[in-house]
This record gives C-alpha cells, structure tokens and sequence, in this order.
C-alpha cells in the first residue's frame, strides 16, 4: 500500500468515526447536553467522564452533540457552495466568450468582499439558525470554487470528444451534464472536502465569538463558555482541551482526505502546491 | 441526385494577426451514394470544410456561401434544427480516435446516447443496438467490449467504434475525417475496407492525406490546396491523368511513384499570396500565374482544373 493511500485510508477513518458518532448521538451520550446532569464545575469521574459545566452540563454529552452541529453546517455550506460553483463554473468554462468574461469578471468584485467578516456582520444583525447559516456560508464561499471548476472545464470543453458528442446531435445542456460534469466529479469531490473543512472551522470561529445558533451545542460556543466562565483562569483542561482536539482531527482528516484525493487525480499537483 | 452541394464556401477565422482564410469559394457536389475523396496537405482546410457542413466551427467563424443538404441550406438553419440533422442524418467519425471518445464512459453508451438522443429508445434497448453495432463494424466480443471503456481499445478498435457512433443513426451523409491517422499499416487496411463497405451504402465525405485509401474507397476526388478546391474529378481519371500540377506532385510523392516531394511548403492561410496559390512551389509556373488568380475550369464533365495551363 503507496503512503498516499494509506493517509486517505486513515483519514477516511476518522471521518468515519465522527460521522458515526454524530449520527449515534443520543445512544452515546449519558445525559442530554442541556439538562443539570450534576453539580458545577465537576472534575472527570465515571459519573461525569469530562466533568460539568459551569452550568452543571455534562460536558461529554455536549462534546458528542457538538459533532452534529459541525458537521450539518459544514455540509450545508460544502453543497451549496459546491453546487453552485460547479454549475457556474461549468457554464462559464463552456460557453467561453462573453458569458466567460461576464462571469470572471463579476466574480472578481465578488471575491473583493471579505467573506468572514461579511458573515460576522450577518450574523450579529440576523442571528439566524444554523441552517440558514450553514446557507450563507455556502453562498458567500462559492466563488472560489467557480474559478477551479471553470479553469478546469475551460480545458475539458477543448477535447475532441466533447465535438464528438456534438457531432452526434446533443444540445450544449447534453453535453455539460453528461460529459463535461462526470470528467469533473473527482474535483468537485476535493472542492467539496475542501469547503466542507473551511466551513466546519468557520462555523466553530463562529460559535467561539458567541455568534453560533445558541439553539444547538457546538465546540466553538463550548469554548467560548469555558473562556467566559473560569475555565481557563481555573485549568479546567477538560472543558477546554476536549473540544479543541476534537476540531483539530476533524479538520486533519478531512485536509488529509482532500489532499491525497488531490494527489490521486493529478500528482503533477504536489509540485505546485505551497 | 445531389445529396450535398456546396456553393460558393468561404470560412475563416478572425485571430489578432489577421483573418485566417481557410476556406475560399469551394464548390464541389456529392451525389447520391457517391464517396468524394477530399484530399491536400495538412492545415489545407479540409477538416474545416468538413466541420462546416457540421456547423461545428467556433462562433466566431466567419463563413459565407451555402451548403444544400438535400436542397436545405444548413447555413441558414437555426441552431435547434441542425442539431436535430446531427448524427441523425449527418454522421462524422472524427479525426483522432484517442481523444475523441469520452474517457469516463464506456464506448457502448457512447454509441448509445446518439440512438437515445434521436430515436428516443430507451437505455437497454440502445445498448443492444450498440452492441449490434460494435458487431457491424467488426469488433470481436461485442457484447463484453460495449461495457469496456475507450482506453481498453487498441488504436483500430477505438477507430471502429467512432465508426460505429458515425453510423448508430444510420445517417444518408457521413463524413469522414482522416480515419485511419495514426494507425499502423495492417490495422489501417482493415478500418480502410470497412469504411469501402461503408461507403458502399452511403454518400460520404472522405476526408484524408492517404491517397492510397482515397483510391480504394472513393468514386470522385477533390483536391484541396491552401483552401482551394484546385481539382476535382472522378477518381481514376484524376490518379492516372492528374491535370494540376500540385495534384501531380502528391502522387508523385508516393512511395510506388518514386518518393519525390513538392519542394517548399504551402503559403501561410493569413498572408495568401496573389494569382495562383501554388505557383512558388509549381514546377510550370509562367508569368500570367503572379498576375491573375486562376478560375476551376471544366476539362469534361467529369474532370475539372484550377490552373492557368488549360486556358
């Protein structure tokens, strides 16, 4: 086994394992996050394996729930954007010419406007649920993607076959959803990795300014509390610590999934990446 | 009857040093069940000819003229229309076999969509029909090789099978274009006899440098010099009584015919040089050939020239 694979087979693993456990949630968690499971400020014990909160929640009820609220945003926002800069990408690669340069340029005032901070501003103003936010970020983080696929496609649409299907009597629609867009999927696999990642980790920045929906648990607001609350100044690591790590290997295994995805369909990329 | 008859052509395209020509007044006419040799040296504008009655060319070609395809001119068809004339009615089996068909679906649904496409069959059925026609144009194990994808075909298999997707609508007009490119000998005379039966049975363009295979397939050839029908005619009497100089010149650039080539290389298609294209590399070049741009001029009413000789 080459040492790409295996990195793709260990980070396909932990993913497993978090999307297992957001999926399992309830049959793994020993209280429910929101309720008063004990005393404040607990130290780990069985009873309490992470200790309480300062609101005496048990705080690894909230560390599994946590999973769920990452994850449902990062894919909310990964689809999203993903669909759309993969549809505008394959239209503005395809048609070429004005509509090309339409977009392009559009895009490039779009991507003037700072993304985190537009989203900052949103969310203090709107203070939406975590769905619309998970949509917001898929909205506002298209635009990167647009210009993979469309450079990509750019490419593709100058193949013979793609004449050979014209040639056969398809119409450009035809041609972009059965020819352009299956020669595209590894990389809107990586795109999709890739974003999924950025908007997980956006969605915890999110959380841990206190703007994350107050109606869920994620990590980002678990840290936050224990910042806010004498976690910190009292080294309770287990408030702490807990939910940062489990960010880190989050984010880890899915960086990792992307890049030897990346490496799989074109090694030449190694050499170019920073 | 005429099944394809091209009128007064002219295709070019614009680019920043200047409008490439890469077509000038063609006119050249196919019959019924005829097959026309389209012939001349790389970068002539053949295949741009053959894309045009496609109407595959870039948006921003410049043509002009008219191609009547069955007495409708396909220049002035909307683009819906022409697309329903594509692979149903006008075939082509395009130049390059190793890039043409699409690498991440098997070479059965590829011959399948067309048939999905115009006849509306469902998916199964199509499969069945490309399988039978995998097996029409002779590739053995059809059934297995449908499901096989473009890259587990050899060079002649992967031509058979942009012949089978030319032929899935069974079109009335197919075009050809430079087939059997990039095969080797024994693989080319096989994709070459199937072509003739082929041929046989439908009017075709053949597009080609391969003037042997031109020969054995073709009822009538057309010369083509830097964008320029220069001579056109039945096919034996222009291989055995050539009347233009540079048609002379590729036959005698056949290995049988004694390995001479043409001196110098055809003018570029942006900077065309006055008078008679060919006459810096034409052997019988007189003065009148820089003065005066020489008009096709009928020998018989089969054999037709363009050259100030047979004035």
């Amino acid at each position: 086994m080459s040492k790409k694979n295996l990195a793709m087979r260990v980070s396909i693993a932990i993913f497993a394992i978090y999307l297992l456990i957001a999926l399992f949630a309830p049959l793994l968690t020993p209280y429910d996050p929101f309720i008063i499971a004990g005393g404040i400020y607990e130290e780990p014990s069985p009873e309490h394996l992470l200790g309480t909160n300062d609101l005496a929640q048990d705080i690894f009820s909230q560390l599994i729930y946590g999973t769920r609220a990452t994850l449902l945003l990062g894919f909310t926002g990964a689809i999203l954007s993903v669909s759309i800069g993969t549809a505008i990408g394959i239209v503005s690669g395809y048609y070429g010419g004005r509509v090309d340069e339409f977009i392009t340029r559009t895009l490039d005032i779009v991507m003037t406007i700072p993304t985190f901070p537009l989203l900052l501003v949103m969310m203090m103003f709107f203070t939406p649920g975590i769905y619309v936010t998970g949509i917001l970020m898929g909205l506002l983080g298209s635009a990167r993607g647009v210009r993979v696929i469309r450079s990509q496609v750019l490419s593709i649409a100058q193949m013979n076959f793609i004449t050979g299907v014209k040639v056969m009597g398809a119409s450009d629609l035809y041609v972009m959803a059965k020819h352009v867009l299956p020669n595209l999927l590894s990389l809107v696999t990586v795109q999709f990795v890739f974003s999924a990642q950025h908007f997980m980790v956006m969605g915890i920045g999110l959380g841990f300014l206190g703007l994350g929906d107050s109606n869920v648990i994620d990590w980002g607001q678990m840290i936050d509390r224990a910042y806010q609350n004498g976690g910190v100044i009292n080294g309770l690591w287990w408030w702490l610590i807990p939910p940062g790590m489990a960010v880190t290997f989050l984010s880890l295994s899915l960086a990792l999934f992307g890049y030897s995805m990346e490496d799989e369909i074109n090694p030449r990329m190694k050499l170019t990446r920073i | 009857m005429d099944i394809i008859r091209i009128k007064n052509l002219n295709a070019g395209f614009p680019t920043k040093r200047g409008l490439v020509r890469a077509a000038t007044s063609v006119d050249l006419t196919i019959r019924e069940g005829e097959c026309l040799g389209l012939i001349g040296e790389s970068g002539c504008g053949k295949t741009v000819l053959g894309m045009t009655i496609m109407r595959l060319l870039q948006p921003n070609t410049i043509i002009s003229g008219e191609i009547f395809y069955k007495g409708q001119n396909l220049l002035a068809l909307k683009e819906e229309e022409m697309r329903k004339l594509r692979g149903k009615e006008l075939g082509m089996i395009l130049q390059n076999s190793t890039t043409s068909l699409n690498p991440v679906l098997s070479v059965g649904d590829q011959i399948a969509e067309g048939i999905i496409l115009h006849e509306g069959l469902r998916k199964k059925e199509a499969r069945e029909k490309a399988t039978e026609l995998l097996e029409k144009v002779q590739i053995k194990n059809a059934a297995v090789m449908s499901k096989r994808y473009p890259h587990e075909f050899s060079g002649g298999m992967r031509e058979r099978a942009m012949i089978a997707i030319a032929l899935a609508c069974s079109p009335s007009f197919v075009i050809a274009d430079e087939p059997t490119t990039g095969l080797d000998n024994r693989t080319m005379k096989g994709v070459i006899s199937l072509l003739a039966e082929v041929a046989k049975s439908k009017s075709m363009l053949f597009i080609t440098h391969d003037l042997a295979a031109a020969f054995e397939i073709c009822d009538t050839i057309a010369v083509m010099y830097a964008g320029e029908i220069v001579e056109w005619g039945d096919v034996d009497e222009v291989f055995s009584a050539p009347l233009h100089p540079y048609t002379s010149g590729l036959l005698n650039s056949l290995p049988e015919r004694g390995f001479i080539a043409i001196p110098g290389s055809s003018p570029s298609l942006i900077d065309l040089p006055g008078g008679c294209r060919f006459k810096e590399r034409c052997a019988c070049s007189e003065e009148r050939c820089a003065r005066a741009h020489p008009l096709m001029k009928e020998i018989s009413s089969s054999h037709k020239v363009r050259c100030h000789r047979y004035d």
